[in-house]
């Protein structure tokens, strides 16, 4: 067997799969000029093997399947999985609880689906931007530098599981403290969010070292 | 009478590696060539062939034949091929009698990718100055597409042959980045033959491969076969047309063999795709692997099978959804000197 080390086994020609149904049902007159060129390109090159946790399937969610993997530990993917589904599950509990309590006119403002809190939560944990360090002349400074979607995320998840894992009490299951964590960041209050504000103040800080940053 | 004891300079050996690779001369080529023709009718006069309609794979048969050899290189074995597949093309000295080159740029080294170069700029610039000239006349610019998806540019190896000279991968690549310019202005039409010549067509389609018919069972039903595999997993699928969603797995339902649901949905994952859950029934062996690879290697199996159940466009979604490609991520191995494919010994300092 030959054993490429240090690059990836496919072809450099080969394309990601597109797994999504819509985009294939979509009839051809209504596709702009640049996926015309996509599909096209994509017919005459080679495709990479969808992975096994994509599927074309209503449930899978990028977003939920990164964050089970960042979750995950020595490779354990099945216990990282129930967790998830248990986070989920404990979230939609708490909501209906809610709602249920709820007077008449609130009970339209109470969100219910996990999925959606899930990513509004997500999203209010994201830092806008970030600091790097750079050493000049001896001395390392913190400097603002601008973060990229891909980051931004990972940032987000990477918080929210350090705070589950370290800040909360220790007879508590992961799912119960993810629950509290999630619905925390929706409503925009908790540790994850105070933890982005405050890199947002020390950036504004360093605001003055802004043009060390050569890239 | 004095003997000569003090050996000059030129009496010595030459030194051997500085001419470089060995030259033949073009008349040495020539007689080589006559040499093989009149070798090659010998041969087929030996086996009884007929000397005018004597391939070059009869030759290889014919050697074969004669001269057996249990030497696992075939490029240690007896053969017998035309003078120019042998000899590699070289290019003929390129400085004259006097010593002075032909080639105005020899003395940078690689004066035919640079002379490439200097070529495929100046069409550039009559592109640009043609353009100049529609503009000035207030006539339309042509915009038509050229079909980007069917071509593709020579390979570094290819390019290397043409102009018979090593390049590098930095050269390549301005090289590339050069022609792509050139194509993207929109009067790029008037220099077609010249960008012709580095470009190749790509086979049309991936779709080589050959959709098996559907089978007929006994009791009427119709079915097909797929085989798939993944990392160390094999399996075979029977996708029948009935009517339940029943799947089984080495005589075992789906769900007692796979209690993950992550293993089940990629099970589920071609019917979903092409939305005949409830329409085909299945039976598959798996062997080997572990149960992700086991669940990829049915995965695949199943949508080969259903290829043949399926109308042509519906395979090429099929296939850009990524359901027919075969994995080919493998465990890597261990080197020597480090614990693990990546992980190195812990560093210590003494």
């Amino acid at each position: 067997r030959i054993m490429p080390v240090r690059w990836s086994r496919y072809n450099p020609s080969y394309l990601e799969p597109e797994v999504k149904k819509e985009l294939y049902e979509k009839p051809s007159e209504e596709l702009t000029e640049e996926e015309r060129e996509q599909m096209e390109l994509k017919a005459v090159r080679p495709i990479k093997a969808a992975p096994p946790t994509l599927s074309s399937s209503v449930f899978t969610d990028p977003m939920i399947s990164k964050f089970t993997n960042m979750m995950m530990k020595n490779g354990n993917k099945v216990l990282a999985r129930s967790l998830m589904s248990q986070t989920l599950e404990a979230i939609k509990r708490k909501q209906l609880e809610k709602y249920h309590k709820a007077p008449e006119n609130e009970k339209e403002t109470i969100e219910c689906n996990p999925y959606v809190i899930f990513h509004q939560a997500l999203k209010n944990c994201q830092p806008i931007i970030g600091l790097s360090n750079i050493t000049r002349g001896g001395k390392t400074y913190q400097v603002p530098v601008p973060l990229t979607d891909n980051r931004k995320r990972f940032l987000a998840m990477k918080w929210l599981i350090t705070e589950c894992r370290e800040n909360k009490h220790r007879r508590t299951m992961m799912p119960e403290k993810l629950c509290q964590e999630l619905l925390q960041a929706f409503n925009n209050e908790g540790p994850v969010i105070k933890k982005k504000h405050v890199l947002h103040k020390m950036a504004e800080a360093n605001r003055a070292y802004a043009h060390f940053r050569w890239w | 009478t004095l003997r000569l004891i003090c050996t000059t300079t030129a009496v010595q050996k030459n030194n051997a590696g500085a001419s470089g690779p060995e030259k033949y001369t073009e008349a040495f080529i020539k007689k080589q060539i006559e040499e093989f023709n009149l070798g090659k009718r010998h041969l087929a006069n030996m086996m009884g062939e007929d000397p005018e309609t004597f391939t070059q794979e009869d030759i290889d048969r014919a050697i074969a034949y004669l001269f057996p050899s249990g030497l696992f290189d075939k490029q240690a074995r007896p053969m017998m091929k035309h003078p120019t597949e042998i000899f590699p093309e070289q290019r003929k000295i390129q400085w004259g009698e006097d010593g002075r080159p032909f080639h105005f740029l020899f003395y940078t080294g690689k004066q035919s990718y640079y002379s490439l170069m200097h070529e495929t700029y100046e069409k550039l610039l009559n592109v640009q100055k043609h353009q100049d000239q529609l503009i000035a006349q207030d006539l339309p610019l042509q915009k038509e597409k050229r079909n980007l998806a069917g071509s593709r540019w020579l390979t570094k190896i290819e390019l290397e042959e043409m102009l018979l000279e090593k390049l590098s991968d930095d050269d390549y690549s301005r090289f590339i980045q050069l022609l792509q310019k050139l194509v993207a202005l929109p009067c790029a039409d008037i220099e077609e033959k010249y960008i012709q010549k580095f470009s190749r067509e790509v086979p049309v389609q991936l779709q080589k491969v050959v959709i098996e018919p559907l089978q007929y069972d006994e009791r009427g039903v119709a079915f097909s076969t797929g085989e798939g595999k993944r990392k160390t997993a094999r399996a075979t699928a029977v996708v029948y047309d009935s009517g339940t969603g029943k799947i089984t797995v080495n005589g075992i339902d789906i769900l007692h063999y796979f209690p993950v649901l992550q293993d089940r949905e990629q099970l589920l994952f071609p019917f979903q795709f092409l939305g005949r859950i409830g329409k085909h029934d299945m039976v598959c062996t798996v062997s080997g692997g572990g149960r992700s690879s086991q669940a990829g290697a049915i995965r695949l199996a199943s949508a080969k099978a259903l290829r043949s159940f399926v109308t042509e466009k519906e395979v090429e979604f099929m296939r850009q959804a990524g359901l027919l490609t075969v994995d080919p991520r493998v465990k890597e191995r261990k080197k020597p000197g480090q614990e693990g494919p990546r992980r190195k010994f812990t560093w210590k300092k003494r």
